[in-house]
């Protein structure tokens, strides 16, 4: 099963070319371009990212102490991600140690992260793909209810339940004011659900935004708010005080019932609302198994989720990492972050200035200097892009690239990896689902695939959580309530200069930072984001991103409605704000 | 002022300090000794004190004598101005600089040739010598207004939004939206007038051994004595 | 068009009854800090008015202004978005995209002239004509100028909007620029922190629409309700930072037991927002009760205040960085020592002098 990198060569540039912008349900600002022949079928895709900030350049010569917080601001939506991967590699440069404690609190930050993202997304940024809101309108609220008892026994399935929210939609819709569902794409043929199917996930999708906030209290508790909770390195901020004076105000048992009890809701919520949402999609979208791109072929993860303090190893972690090339699932590469020769980012398509373009460079060695411009074959004016030239400069997204492949990277990564090697955690889950909706393991590389594999880690990540969360208390039962290292926290003790790498998994994939400190101060610092790897332009060899290469093939229903568009291309949970920070 | 300074030379003793600026001097100096301990204390508190929070008042009553300073030094500052208008011509020094006047600049440079070891005898003034005169102006009398009013402005931080403080001061937030850069510039304040005192109680001290009048005690009596009339 | 909907209508059709509708209203109320008059008038405009259109626009953020918005408890932002304004364009939840999204904010504009509520989160670059955030292939800054010129009022979400945030902090490759260095001519209302308070966000929104007007502001725009007290106003450690107590260092017995984190740099001392009274995520915490200092995260600038965990803040002097006490400590050594070489000069110019004069004195003496 060994299938090429799409390239350029593979692309046809003729036909018409249809432009998206904005992406809406995302986070943050991008654009795509496609090319569809006459039958409506895209040949050429193009994905760009339409905002800079320059966190990078803004990091420089700061306290490395306070990184977290600076990267914890490149995104909102999966908060606490670059914090965690900052500590990480602040301490990795610095060769600090965290206790045991510390690291099962950031694993449940990390994960109610995870959760909380994938519930979001699922529901709210990316359901008004597959669910046609106005049929829900038509639905019967009877046979709803037999829909949904069947599928699950979540309380909130009785017929008097789903009339009175398709009646409260009804209204809401009929009113002349439909707020966010004005002007979407209902009716397009490509919506394949029942009107009751419709109902019932639109239902969720109403329960998930009340849910949500739930979720996040495990940051408030550890971090103090939700989004954008603290971080520190060496450990955590939050003292632990079960049974002393001054408790009350620490990690004490009150704090602790609370971070089990959200992890007992989310976990019946993905088992009974999240999971049989997402059987009930593929059920009825089998037959629309577009959107594979990269992920057949070039996977890429990290890892995370340690299950000991300070053991970045590949052992030690609960989330797989490696890299699999051209689709050759009987072989998983060991990814190492220092070797100049494997993670390298290319400019040649992105608005920054390198010395030499036609190179890649190595985070460490890194440069963020923006450089705005126009290809000779872009038409309208600087200020006003009608159409890119992506021969030339067309993103403000970097182009990473593992040993010069581009690479997918997010949950379908992680769980592709998880099943190439074997892992019974990932590989059964994966194998029942295929199972159920009687689908091929090559099902799995699509828009749906990757939005089960996200389905499927948000109820991996909850069976984790209540794990840390028993190992946090089993190790203050013995009377470890250590939470912060402080031996080197004052920069008189750093070296002169050093370097270091941290990294996670993101919501949306292999996330790492690159460090270089030089007397106390931040000297280099580079971001490479799963977003960056996902919505990458091109690079000198001709290689194109996931984004380009999961639309490639796809046919539209109307080319005037993105809706397959969309689809597709939410289905990688884009974030803007992340990929260029 | 130029016949004051005349004048003086011939005679034995002349009045420059009222008893209000003599009594503000006094008080101002140990005022300002005041807040410059506290304020730092309240910048860098001391190390923790152990027992119930309840029982103990430390970092408030540091605060507190800051700010129980603060109010002896305004109100005497406010005395001390008004000083100004109902004064003698003395106490009208350090709050102006005449900046335009040829001669200020000239004896201006004398005292600078002076204390550089280039001239061989300090001219003789009543009150300050236009150095003196220059330096306090700079580094005492703005920097003072200046601590009052960022100090007021901070002081409204907690005595909140409808306080008189706010009212009054409240603008200084328009200038600094963000206190933290009151509190900051308010510390460097401080560092200005410390380093002021010190240039200051060196001058005077060395002053009354060099030169041939009377500087320390005139601060007590407010009698400026020439010592060569005295040799 | 059917006769628009309003939110009583929605929750009594969902059989929610009277009684229940009131009790929302006073909690409501209540959050805000309103007292019982106030439930009364919010019930009253949710049963007669039809929703207010907002357009909510993204410029160079990070969404978490979005985030913690759907945190919301109370209201809920479910109900907030189905029954209290109509929120007809925002790019993070709208079903549309690229020309249908964009087509809705002409609509509005011609529709809705001077009475729809223009939200912003974070800010427009002006580096680069603005081409660092690109909205529909020209720069965000045209599109949000040209929907404020018909807005009734403007909100300004988080510090992005309000001012500047990470972005806009040295040395600001983009030139991100607050909302209110653009627009100009309408009510600008402020409502920072990075991110704001979620039930802060929403009782902002709401108070509009409950009381037909705007809330009123401080003199840097913020509503007065939530943002004229400090953090160190109202924070339960407060008693801790009176008495003298302090974490030294993290973890120690000060940290375990709950005292006041000034000397880790806490900026709750210059901050104004309502974290230490409506607390966050549903009055769960916050960062102070979480055991990390406030970092000033609502206030103008606090990027650039030096690092988080010092209580002094640094000052770029020279290219070197040091804190007030260093600097004046390093300028009174040098006067101390300039004082001390002054001195010495003085002593021996004295005693050359005094010799020269001796000297010449016995020179006269001397019969020539
Ligand atoms: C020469 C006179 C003064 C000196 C040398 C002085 C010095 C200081 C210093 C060093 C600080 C600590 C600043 C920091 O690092 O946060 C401080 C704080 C403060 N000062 Fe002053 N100060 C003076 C006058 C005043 C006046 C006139 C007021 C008026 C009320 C005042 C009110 C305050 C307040 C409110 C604070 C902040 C206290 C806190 O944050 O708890 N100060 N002062
Ligand atoms: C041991 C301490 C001090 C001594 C012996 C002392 C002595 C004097 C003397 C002799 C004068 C008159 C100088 C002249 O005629 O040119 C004077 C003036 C003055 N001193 Fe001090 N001083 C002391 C501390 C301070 C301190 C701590 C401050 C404030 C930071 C201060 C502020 C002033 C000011 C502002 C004047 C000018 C008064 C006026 O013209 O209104 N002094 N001092
Ligand atoms: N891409 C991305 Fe993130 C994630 N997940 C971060 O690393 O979303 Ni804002
Ligand atoms: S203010 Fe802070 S929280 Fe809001 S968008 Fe900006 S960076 Fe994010
Ligand atoms: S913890 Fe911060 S806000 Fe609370 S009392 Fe101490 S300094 Fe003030
Ligand atoms: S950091 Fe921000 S969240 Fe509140 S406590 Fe401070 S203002
Ligand atoms: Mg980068």
């Amino acid at each position: 099963m060994t299938i090429g990198t799409p390239t350029v060569d593979t692309l046809e540039n003729s036909g018409k070319r249809i432009v998206v912008d904005p992406v809406t349900r995302i986070e943050g600002h991008m654009r795509i371009e496609v090319n569809v022949d006459e039958n409506n079928i895209i040949r050429n895709a193009v994905s760009t990212g339409t905002m800079w900030r320059g966190i990078e350049v803004i990091l420089k010569n700061r306290d490395p102490r306070d990184a977290w917080a600076f990267t914890e601001r490149i995104c909102g939506v999966c908060t606490g991600t670059h914090a965690l991967t900052s500590v990480r590699a602040v301490e990795n440069a610095l060769g600090i140690t965290i206790p045991e404690n510390a690291n099962s609190i950031r694993n449940l930050m990390q994960l109610a992260l995870l959760v909380h993202d994938h519930v979001v997304h699922f529901y709210h940024l990316h359901a008004l793909d597959w669910v046609d809101v106005i049929s829900s309108l038509s639905a019967d609220p009877k046979a709803t209810s037999a829909l949904a008892q069947s599928v699950s026994d979540w309380p909130l399935s009785s017929p008097g339940y789903f009339k009175d929210v398709q009646a409260r939609l009804r209204k809401f819709i009929e009113s002349g004011q439909p707020g966010p569902f004005k002007n979407g794409y209902w009716g397009n043929a490509s919506y394949k659900l029942p009107p009751e199917a419709n109902l019932m996930v639109l239902t969720h999708y109403l329960e998930a935004l009340d849910f949500q906030k739930e979720i996040v209290k495990i940051h408030s508790i550890f971090g103090g708010k939700n989004p954008h909770p603290n971080w520190l390195v060496g450990g955590v901020p939050c003292p632990i005080n079960v049974d002393g004076t001054g408790g009350a105000g620490a990690i004490n048992m009150e704090r602790l019932n609370m971070v089990a009890s959200v992890i007992d809701q989310l976990i019946e919520f993905n088992d009974k609302v999240y999971i049989p949402d997402i059987m009930a999609i593929g059920a009825f979208y089998k037959d629309w198994l577009y959107g594979g791109g990269l992920s057949g072929k070039n996977v890429l993860a990290y890892g995370d989720v340690p299950e000991h303090a300070n053991d970045y190893s590949e052992a030690n972690l609960k989330l797989p990492r490696g890299a699999i090339i051209n689709g050759n699932l009987a072989e998983v590469h060991p990814v190492d972050h220092a070797d100049p020769e494997q993670i390298q980012e290319f400019v040649t398509h992105s608005w920054y200035r390198y010395p030499d373009e036609t190179k890649g460079l190595h985070p460490w060695d890194g440069v963020t200097e923006p450089h705005y411009e126009l290809g000779p074959n872009a038409k309208g004016s600087k200020t006003n892009i009608e159409q890119l030239d992506e021969n030339a400069k067309y993103s403000w997204i970097k182009a990473p690239r593992w040993r010069g492949h581009a690479m997918e990277v997010g949950p379908l990564a992680r769980w592709v990896l998880g099943y190439a090697q074997n892992k019974a955690e990932f590989k059964e889950p994966v194998d029942k689902v295929l199972k159920d909706l009687g689908l091929p393991l090559s099902a799995l590389f699509s828009t749906f695939g990757r939005t089960a594999a996200r389905a499927l880690e948000s109820t991996w990540a909850g069976h984790q959580m209540r794990h840390f969360q028993n190992k946090l208390i089993a190790s203050v039962r013995t009377g470890d309530s250590y939470t912060a290292n402080v031996d080197k926290w004052k920069p008189e003790t750093w070296p002169r200069m050093v370097k270091g790498v941290g990294f996670t998994e993101a919501p949306r994939g292999a996330l790492a930072h690159w460090i270089k400190i030089k007397e106390g101060r931040i000297d280099n610092y580079q971001c490479v984001v799963p977003t960056t790897w996902n919505g990458s332009p091109r690079d000198p060899a001709g290689n194109i991103g996931a984004f380009e290469a999961a639309l490639l093939d796809m046919p539209m229903s109307d080319p005037a409605q993105p809706l397959e568009i969309l689809r597709t291309i939410h289905s990688f949970d884009p974030c803007l704000a992340c990929s260029t920070h | 002022m130029a016949l004051h300074a005349k004048k003086a030379v011939g005679r034995l003793s002349v009045h420059v300090y009222d008893a209000p600026v003599r009594i503000w001097h006094w008080v101002n100096a140990f005022s300002i000794l005041t807040l410059a301990l506290t304020g730092y204390f309240i910048g860098s508190p001391l190390t923790s004190v152990s027992g119930e929070a309840s029982a103990n008042y430390l970092m408030g009553r540091i605060r507190f004598i800051h700010f129980a300073a603060a109010q002896i030094l305004t109100v005497l500052l406010i005395l001390r101005v008004y000083w100004v208008f109902v004064g003698g011509v003395h106490a009208r020094q350090i709050f102006y600089m005449p900046i335009w006047s040829g001669r200020f600049w000239k004896e201006w440079s004398h005292e600078v040739r002076w204390y550089m070891f280039m001239g061989r005898q300090p001219r003789k003034h009543p009150g300050h010598n236009p150095l003196a005169r220059f330096t306090m102006f700079l580094m005492f009398t703005l920097p003072l207004f200046f601590m009052v009013i960022t100090g007021f402005a901070l002081y409204s931080d907690g005595a909140g939004r409808d306080s008189w403080e706010y009212v009054l001061f409240g603008w200084v937030f328009s200038i600094w939206p963000n206190s933290q850069d009151i509190h900051t510039d308010h510390h460097l304040g401080m560092w200005v007038i410390l380093i002021f005192a010190i240039v200051h109680i060196y001058v005077v001290v060395r002053e009354d051994i060099m030169s041939s009048q009377s500087i320390i005690s005139s601060m007590f009596s407010g009698e400026r004595l020439s010592k060569d009339m005295e040799d | 068009m059917a006769t628009a909907e309003t939110f009583y209508d929605v929750i009594r059709r969902q059989g929610i009854t009277r009684r229940s509708f009131t009790k929302f209203c006073s909690l409501t109320a209540a959050s805000l800090g309103l007292g019982p008059g106030a439930a009364n008038a919010m019930a009253e405009a949710l049963q007669t008015r039809q929703r207010v259109p907002v357009i909510w626009m993204h410029g160079l953020e990070c969404t978490c202004c979005s985030e913690s918005f759907i945190r919301s408890a109370h209201p809920l932002v479910k109900d907030v978005v189905l029954s209290m304004i109509s929120l007809d364009y925002d790019e993070m939840i709208m079903a549309a995209a690229g020309h249908q999204a964009e087509a809705i904010l002409g609509e509005t504009r011609a529709k809705y002239k001077g009475k729809y509520i223009l939200a912003v989160e974070g800010n427009p670059p002006l580096n680069e004509d603005g081409m660092y955030c690109i909205a529909g292939g020209r720069p965000f800054v045209e599109k949000l100028r040209w929907m404020a010129e018909d807005a009734m009022a403007v909100i300004a979400w988080g510090t992005c909007a309000a001012s500047g945030c990470v972005q806009a902090a040295k040395p600001n490759p983009t030139r991100a620029t607050p909302v209110d260095k653009v627009i100009h001519g309408k009510p600008i209302i402020k409502v920072p922190g990075c991110p704001p308070i979620a039930e802060v966000m929403t009782g902002v929104l709401t108070f509009i629409i409950t009381f037909d007007k705007l809330p009123e502001l401080d003199r840097q725009g913020r509503p007065k309700m939530f943002y004229s007290q400090r953090v160190h106003d109202k924070c339960y450690r407060r008693p801790h930072f009176d008495a003298g107590q302090f974490v030294e260092e993290w973890d120690d017995e000060g940290a375990r037991k709950g005292y006041c984190l000034y000397k880790t740099g806490c900026k709750g001392p210059t901050t104004y927002n309502a974290c230490s009274t409506v607390r966050w995520n549903g009055g769960v915490s916050f960062p102070i009760q979480s055991g990390h200092g406030c970092i000033g995260c609502s206030e103008q600038g606090f990027w650039d205040q030096g690092s988080f965990y010092d209580r002094l803040t640094n000052v770029e002097q020279f290219g070197i960085e040091a804190n007030a006490d260093k600097i004046g400590l390093t300028a009174a050594g040098v006067v101390g020592g300039a004082i001390t070489a002054h001195a010495a000069a003085t002593v021996i110019k004295r005693v050359t002098t005094k010799r020269e004069k001796t000297e010449a004195q016995h020179g006269q003496e001397t019969p020539s």
